[in-house]
């Protein structure tokens, strides 16, 4: 009695040739999606260039056009993490709260995380722009923390009100939000905040919050929307670890 | 001698759903487990890395506590893959047809809460960056179509005997 003697080899067999053919595409693809970055950043470098914005940036392990004043922790750390985020955006919020805080204080601190905060101000929040401009002001004085962590504990109340500038200036003294609001009408600070978007936009960061992690190595790991403390911390370890 | 297979749609449909999801469920399972959308050099390292990268994804429906999203990220990988191959062996079809039918419209749900409730997330579907879209619903409602037809049909198929096996008393004269 024969008793289906070849339909499961067949299969395979078929599987087998759909698989070649796919893998053998992927490579092109690949290398497609690299020229297609590269041209999307040379331009976008070109753009910023004409900018011209009038605070000097930083390299760190290969991501470029850092903002000094609103990144922290060791330039030689084995890891960069760069956040992408909104002020009006709750995801950003509960990132902020309870991840990026915790990875502040256990990553950053200790010099294995350098974390670089990047405004990716969404067009369709009334007031995420107006926010990032006197978050940026604040952390040119000094007070990026406590200016941040105003702005995102109060979201609730200043995305019904639109007063950015009341919750700003409770985080501050009068001198200083004297001076913050001087930054903020100069707006010395703004092709910065452009230039945060141009870099989100060559990612491409289509939603907030999002996370891109970089490695010594090159290796890079995008991250969209909030993570758990505990479920990032295993990954860092991992990437930390890694020689 | 040895006669040629009848043809039956039913029996063809099936093959097909057996393929298209064993191709399906094996590039998903390999893509999470080998790291292909990160472009990692396979090693028991990076495939360490790349299942707790997934976990990140899985994180990210905001739906289990830390110890069982890696749990998942770390099973669901290897379940994909050996699913796969024992759509194309099509041994006890029934059986895994059902499991892969109850596996999809787990996904489905996922991602139709995750899409209603405006998270957003990559899919995690592929391992890679995949924002979750109303594409990403439709394609796993399709998924979960070709799976709910191609369990009827492997029930079906199992009711009655294949033309090679069948003796001839059980054929059609």
């Amino acid at each position: 009695m024969i008793r289906r003697p070849l339909s499961g080899f067949a299969t395979i067999v078929v599987f087998v040739a759909l698989s070649g053919t796919l893998l053998a595409a992927l490579p092109a693809q690949k290398s497609q999606t690299k020229k297609t970055a590269f041209a999307a950043g040379s331009s976008s470098q070109a753009k910023s260039a004409e900018a011209a914005p009038s605070v000097t940036t930083i390299s760190v392990g290969g991501v470029n056009d850092i903002d000094p004043a609103k990144a922290f922790g060791s330039k030689n750390a084995p890891v960069v993490m760069e956040v992408y985020s909104d002020f009006q955006c709750p995801a950003c919020k509960t990132l902020f709260t309870s991840t990026t805080q915790k990875v502040m204080d256990n990553y950053v601190n200790s010099g294995k995380v350098f974390l670089i905060h990047r405004d990716f101000p969404l067009p369709m929040h009334a007031y995420s722009r107006v926010a990032a401009s006197y978050s940026r002001a604040a952390a040119h004085i000094g007070k990026c923390d406590e200016v941040e962590q105003a702005l995102f504990r109060n979201q609730e109340k200043w995305e019904m009100t639109g007063d950015v500038v009341g919750t700003v200036a409770a985080a501050l003294s009068p001198a200083e939000m004297k001076r913050v609001q001087a930054l903020v009408d100069a707006k010395i600070f703004e092709p910065l905040i452009e230039k945060d978007k141009q870099m989100g936009q060559i990612v491409p960061v289509n939603q907030t919050p999002y996370t891109v992690l970089h490695t010594k190595s090159g290796q890079t790991f995008p991250v969209v929307g909030f993570v758990s403390y505990d479920v990032l911390k295993t990954f860092l370890d991992q990437l930390v670890a890694q020689k | 001698m040895m006669q040629s297979t009848p043809f039956n749609f039913r029996r063809v449909f099936l093959w097909i759903c057996r393929i298209v999801l064993a191709a399906v469920f094996l590039y998903a399972g390999s893509a999470k487990l080998l790291g292909w959308g990160l472009h990692l050099h396979p090693s028991i390292e990076s495939t360490k890395l790349s299942l707790l990268y997934f976990a990140l994804q899985v994180d990210s429906y905001q739906l289990l506590p830390p110890w069982a999203v890696q749990f998942v990220a770390h099973t669901l990988p290897l379940a994909e893959i050996a699913i796969g191959l024992l759509l194309l062996i099509g041994w006890l079809l029934p059986l895994w047809t059902t499991l892969v039918t109850l596996l999809i419209a787990g996904f489905f749900a996922t991602v139709v809460r995750a899409y209603l409730l405006h998270l957003d997330i990559n899919c995690g579907c592929f391992a890679k960056p995949e924002p979750l879209t109303g594409l990403t619903v439709l394609r796993d409602g399709a998924l979960l179509l070709i799976a709910v037809l191609m369990t009827v049909f492997a029930f079906q198929e199992s009711r009655r005997p294949h033309p090679w096996s069948a003796s001839k008393s059980d054929q059609p004269v």
